[in-house]
C-alpha cells in the first residue's frame, strides 16, 4: 500500500530483511489497542447520548436547558479560571527566579516540585483535606495570630477546591514557562536598559510580552486540565460547588443515565478539544502535555 | 538586567521570597503528612500530642490494605512492561515510517493523554460492562496501557529522533542483521528514553485514581481506590500512614532517576 512504495520511495540503501515490515505496520498493535478501548468505548458513549432513553437531542435540552446543570458549567469554568489565574500570578515570578538564580538553589526548587508532581494525587489531597478542616493547623495558627475568632470553612466549598488544585497545576505551569523565560536574550532586557528604561518598563515593556507566549500556552493547559479534574474537586470541593466531571460521574454511578452521562462527557470533550485547537493554532505542538 | 541575577537589586529579594514560600507551599503539606503519619492523635492534631507507630501497624494488620497494594504493583508492572515494548515498536514505526497519515496517528496516539480521564473512565466503565472486563486485572491492564502509552511513545520517539540513523546502518553493513543492529546499537543509544518511558507508564497505572474507581469490584480494588474509599469515609490516621509509604516510593524513584540519569551520561 502507500506506506510499503513510500517506504521504497524514501531510499533504505540497507536491503530490507526477511522480515518485511513497513513501518507502518510497527504502529498496527497500538492503533488496534487504541481504537478497540479508546476511540470505540468514547464514541459509543457519544452515540448513547443521543439514542437513549429516546433518540433525539432531548439530553442536550435537558442539560443546556436547566439552570442546574448551567450552575455547574459556570462553577467548572469559575473554578478553573481561578485556579489558572492563581497558578499564573505565583508561577510567572517563581518561573522568571529559576531562570536567573544560581543553579544549585534553583536544582533544590526544581527537586521540590518534581517530589510534588510525583507524589500520588490522593496523597497531596489528603494532605490538603486535613490541613484545611475546622480543627486543622491553618485554621489554628490563623486562631494563634489573633487574626480571626472563629474556624474558618475552608473546606468543602470553592478556596478548599482552589487551593488543593492550585497545588496540583503549579508545576505545569512553571516548568514550561522556565523553559520559555530560559530562552530570552538577557542582551534584549540590557538593551532596553541601556535605552534608559526603568525596571517597571522593562518588565511591563519587555519581559512580560517575551514571555507572554508561554504563559499563555501554559495557562491555556492549566485550564483545560483543570476543566476535565475529578478527584480533587469531589474530595476538597462541596455539593454547592460540583464540576462537570463530578457530574458526568454522577449521572453514571448513582443515576445510572447513561444517555446524560453521555451528552455531559460530550460537552467536556467539545469544550476541552476546541481550547487545544486554539492552543494547537496558536503555540504548536511543542507545548502539548506540559513536559 | 531583569534576567541577570546580580543586578536584579531590590527585586532580587521579592522573587526569592516568592519562590521560597512557593516551595515551601509545594513541600509543607508533604512533611506534614509524613509527620502525622507518626502522631498519636486520632483526629490528626498538629503538633502531634505524642509518637506512635500504630497507624502503621494497622496499615499492615489490615489484609485489604496489602491486597490492593499488591494489585496496583502487578498491574503497574504488566502495564510498564506491556507500554515499553509497544511504545518501542510503535515508535520506530513512527519515526522511521514516511507514510501520509503519519503525523495524524501521532497526534492520535497522543489523545488519552490530553482527553479528561473522566470520559475515558465512563466509556470503558460502559464497554467493559458490556464485555465482561470491570473489576477484572484484564481490565485494568488495559485501561492503564491505554493512559500508559502515549508517555511511552512521547519518551522515545523524543530519544530515537535525536538518535543518528545512520550508526545503525553502518552496523548492517557491518554485517549485522537489522533486527541485530536495532537490538544491540540502536536500543542501548536509546535507553535514556525507553527508561524514562518506563517509569512514567509505571507511575501512570500505579497512582491512576479515576479510571479505577469505576473499574474495581469489591474482590479487585487498586491502592487509589482503597485510599479512596478510606478518605470518603473519614480522615483515618491509617491514611497517613499510607501517603507516607507512597512518598517514600516517590522519593526513592527520584534517586533512582538521578542515579541511572547520571549512569548514562557517564
Amino acid at each position: 500500500m502507500l506506506s510499503r512504495t513510500d517506504a521504497k520511495a524514501a531510499g533504505s540503501k540497507i536491503p530490507a530483511g526477511r522480515l518485511t515490515l513497513t513501518d507502518f505496520d510497527l504502529t498496527l498493535p497500538a492503533l488496534g489497542l487504541l481504537v478497540l478501548f479508546f476511540v470505540v468505548p468514547v464514541a459509543i458513549l457519544l452515540a448513547r447520548s443521543v439514542s437513549e432513553p429516546v433518540p433525539g437531542f432531548g439530553n442536550y435540552a435537558e442539560l443546556l436547558g436547566s439552570s442546574t446543570y448551567l450552575r455547574i458549567f459556570a462553577n467548572t469554568f469559575l473554578v478553573s479560571g481561578l485556579v489558572t489565574f492563581v497558578s499564573l500570578l505565583i508561577g510567572f515570578p517563581v518561573a522568571w527566579a529559576l531562570a536567573v538564580m544560581p543553579s544549585r538553589f534553583a536544582s533544590v526548587v526544581f527537586a521540590i516540585l518534581l517530589l510534588s508532581m510525583w507524589t500520588n494525587l490522593l496523597a497531596r489531597t489528603y494532605a490538603w483535606m486535613v490541613l484545611l478542616q475546622r480543627t486543622g493547623v491553618i485554621n489554628k495558627v490563623l486562631i494563634g495570630l489573633g487574626l480571626i475568632d472563629k474556624p474558618l470553612p475552608l473546606v468543602n466549598n470553592l478556596t478548599g477546591v482552589t487551593i488543593g488544585m492550585t497545588y496540583i497545576m503549579l508545576p505545569f505551569i512553571i516548568l514550561p514557562l522556565y523553559g520559555v523565560i530560559r530562552k530570552i536574550d538577557p542582551a534584549i532586557l540590557q538593551a532596553a536598559a541601556l535605552c534608559g528604561a526603568n525596571r517597571w518598563q522593562s518588565l511591563v515593556r519587555v519581559l512580560l510580552p517575551l514571555a507572554m507566549p508561554g504563559m499563555a500556552a501554559g495557562a491555556l493547559m492549566v485550564f483545560v486540565m483543570s476543566l476535565g479534574y475529578f478527584v480533587t474537586p469531589a474530595l476538597l470541593g462541596g455539593t454547592a460547588n460540583m464540576m462537570l466531571a463530578e457530574l458526568i460521574a454522577q449521572f453514571v454511578q448513582s443515576l445510572v443515565n447513561w444517555g446524560m452521562g453521555g451528552a455531559a462527557a460530550l460537552v467536556l470533550l467539545v469544550v476541552t478539544l476546541a481550547l487545544y485547537a486554539v492552543q494547537l493554532r496558536f503555540f504548536g505542538t511543542d507545548r502539548m502535555g506540559g513536559r | 538586567m531583569l534576567l541577570n541575577f546580580d543586578r536584579l537589586g531590590w527585586w532580587k529579594l521579592v522573587l526569592i521570597g516568592i519562590t521560597v514560600l512557593t516551595a515551601a507551599f509545594l513541600l509543607l503539606p508533604i512533611l506534614f503528612i509524613a509527620a502525622l503519619s507518626f502522631g498519636s492523635s486520632q483526629w490528626l492534631i498538629f503538633p502531634p500530642p505524642g509518637w506512635t507507630l500504630k497507624w502503621y501497624q494497622e496499615l499492615l494488620a489490615d489484609p485489604r490494605w496489602l491486597e490492593s497494594a499488591w494489585t496496583s504493583f502487578r498491574i503497574a508492572i504488566i502495564v510498564t512492561v506491556l507500554s515499553v515494548l509497544l511504545g518501542l515498536v510503535t515508535s520506530f514505526g513512527l519515526t522511521r515510517g514516511r507514510f501520509i497519515f503519519r503525523e495524524a496517528l501521532k497526534a492520535l496516539f497522543l489523545t488519552p493523554m490530553i482527553l479528561p480521564v473522566v470520559v475515558l473512565a465512563v466509556a470503558l466503565y460502559a464497554f467493559f460492562l458490556q464485555i465482561g472486563l470491570n473489576g477484572t486485572l484484564t481490565g485494568f491492564v488495559l485501561s492503564h496501557l491505554v493512559l500508559a502509552l502515549p508517555f511511552s511513545i512521547l519518551s522515545i520517539t523524543s530519544a530515537l529522533e535525536g538518535f543518528d540513523k545512520s550508526i545503525e546502518d553502518a552496523a548492517v553493513l557491518c554485517g549485522a542483521s537489522p533486527f541485530e543492529a536495532k537490538i544491540r546499537v540502536t536500543l542501548p543509544a536509546i535507553s535514556h528514553g525507553i527508561f524514562s518511558a518506563a517509569i512514567f507508564s509505571f507511575l501512570t497505572s500505579w497512582d491512576e485514581v479515576v479510571v479505577a474507581i469505576f473499574m474495581a469490584s469489591p474482590t479487585l480494588q487498586t491502592l487509589p481506590v482503597k485510599v479512596w474509599a478510606t478518605l470518603r469515609q473519614d480522615l483515618t490516621p491509617v491514611v497517613a500512614a499510607a501517603s507516607t509509604l507512597l512518598i517514600l516510593l516517590t522519593v526513592l524513584l527520584m534517586v533512582l532517576v538521578a542515579v541511572v540519569r547520571k549512569g548514562l551520561k557517564s
